[in-house]
């Protein structure tokens, strides 16, 4: 009998009423594990995400951290449980001030948690007093991405972190993300930029129309493998 | 300066300060929940009814603040629970249902102080003289009170860490459940303190209005054509919102009368909605 792993999903399927758009999609990602879910546009990436995070109810499946089903909680819930989750869409609060997207949830302590993270991305501590929503789409994806990692969740779901971001903060993620990995924070990450997944990966699971294709080890995948099922 | 034209501004300004209080709970309700609670004015109806309970009972008019509050959150809490909840992405059948609940607290209410007209004594009396205008201590009172309350509202809503999730949940319902906050009870909780906020309105009015179970319609109807006019965005049109609407009736219903005052503030009402949905100000 083995260890379960930190978080694994098994069968899931689910959609938008009678539509499923995942079908039967499994994994497991252990401590300090990162998996990176590619696929082309619209194959159910985001979708996945979605039952993962609790926004949509899974039709089949079950979802499990630490060994606890997570599939009836609700979002708020799960990030009781210890799941943190930056969307796609919408990432951060428009409306509410940088800091205030920063220390929402923080209760009294200070802003000062961040440093490790304002070192990487000081447009963020420069625009502390800002609105989130005038922040470029890249800057809010950084926003985003900090308050989420921030959390050192056990299980981080990132729902394309880098999409508008410049180069150079896409490699401070890559190292923000290796970090956390090394102190037990495990990841899903949905990911176009194939360059940052290859960096972070330890697995991956490919989808097309909803159903996994390939699921392997980054060690045992180059690159060749991975453009031959993305562009099938 | 001429007492005739002080006592008219005063007139006036506690008409405007009223309507915004009243409308301050639907403001709540409608503008951060989108609930619009056609049983609004029902829980101003149970406010006054609260004090005029206390005050049969021969008990201080002040008991009546926690009663509407205990009141409030007795059926609030169910209410949210089996009706509200289920309802907050479907406007109209929000309308229907606690249009339905408006009827039924009416008619409970009814049930057991009778349909008569009551009137509750007021808890200080005396007039205050202002610049040679003669005024009720009572209604200056209320003005005061009202304002300290919308202020601190405002300020609680802006500066409180709970205010500040209620403007996440508006802002971006799924990413506040995703950053921990509990919205289910977040929104009930917000729900009923609109509810409150109706009820404390009430006890304030009570002394100064006829208390009967109908009562609450008007107030409904004054705070929708507020919300209208002013917008949702935030207390700036709460109180321009108010400003036009109790101004415009109180003005028109001087130089003619109540029910040109009405009609008035009911055209001014339609041509917003027709022209200008958003109101003044807009989120």
């Amino acid at each position: 009998m083995t260890v379960p792993a930190r978080f694994a999903f098994e069968g899931i399927t689910g959609g938008y009423g009678a539509m499923m758009v995942v079908r039967g999609l499994s994994a497991e990602v252990g401590e300090g594990r990162c998996l990176c879910v590619l696929g082309r546009n619209g194959v159910g990436k985001s979708t996945l995400m979605n039952v993962l995070s609790g926004h949509l109810g899974a039709a089949e499946g079950s979802i499990r951290l630490n060994g606890r089903n997570l599939a009836p909680l609700s979002p708020d819930a799960r990030r009781r449980q210890g799941m943190s989750y930056a969307m796609q869409e919408r990432p951060v609060f428009d409306h509410l001030s940088v800091f205030d997207n920063l220390m929402l949830m923080r209760g009294s302590a200070g802003i000062g948690l961040y440093r490790p993270y304002f070192d990487r991305f000081p447009i963020l501590e420069n625009r502390l007093d800002q609105k989130a929503g005038t922040l470029s789409g890249g800057e809010r994806k950084i926003l985003s991405f900090t308050r989420a990692l921030a959390e050192e969740g056990d299980i981080t779901l990132l729902d394309e972190p880098s999409e508008g971001v410049q180069s150079e903060n896409i490699s401070h993620m890559e190292n923000i993300i290796t970090e956390a990995k090394s102190r037990g924070c495990s990841f899903v990450v949905v990911e176009q930029h194939l360059h940052l997944a290859e960096a972070i990966a330890d697995h991956y699971l490919i989808i097309d129309q909803g159903k996994c294709v390939l699921q392997c080890a980054a060690a045992d995948t180059d690159r060749q493998d991975l453009l031959a099922h993305l562009e099938v | 300066m001429d007492s005739v034209l002080i006592a008219n501004g005063l007139n006036i300004s506690f008409e405007i300060v009223t309507l915004a209080l009243v409308a301050m709970g639907l403001a709540v309700t409608l503008g951060l929940l989108g609930v619009l609670n056609l049983a609004h004015g029902e829980f101003v109806m149970i406010g006054a009814y609260c004090a005029f309970f206390v005050q049969e009972q021969g008990l201080s008019y002040l008991w009546a603040f926690p009663l509407v509050v205990i009141v409030c959150i007795v059926i609030g809490w169910p209410v949210e629970r089996s009706i509200i909840r289920a309802l907050y992405s479907r406007p109209f059948d929000t309308i229907l249902a606690t249009w339905g609940l408006s009827l039924l607290l009416r008619e409970i209410v009814e049930f057991f102080f009778g349909p008569g007209f009551n009137s509750v004594d007021q808890p200080v009396s005396g007039t205050v003289n202002i610049f040679g205008a003669d005024y009720p201590l009572y209604q200056l009172l209320v003005m005061l009170i009202a304002v300290l309350l919308i202020g601190s509202l405002v300020a609680w809503y802006v500066k409180s860490s709970t205010g500040r999730r209620i403007q996440a949940l508006v802002d971006n319902p799924n990413l506040a459940k995703s950053v921990g906050i509990p919205t289910i009870a977040l929104a009930r909780n917000t729900f009923i303190f609109g509810l409150c906020l109706a009820g404390i309105a009430g006890v304030l009015l009570a002394p100064i209005v006829a208390v009967h179970p109908g009562m609450g319609i008007d107030h409904v109807l004054k705070s929708f054509f507020v919300l209208v006019v002013g917008g949702l965005g935030n207390v700036v049109g709460l109180v321009v919102g108010s400003g036009v609407i109790g101004g415009a009736e109180s003005i028109v219903a001087a130089i003619l009368d109540r029910t040109a005052g009405y009609t008035f503030v009911l055209i001014v009402a339609l041509l917003f909605l027709w022209k200008k949905p958003g109101g003044l100000v807009s989120r």
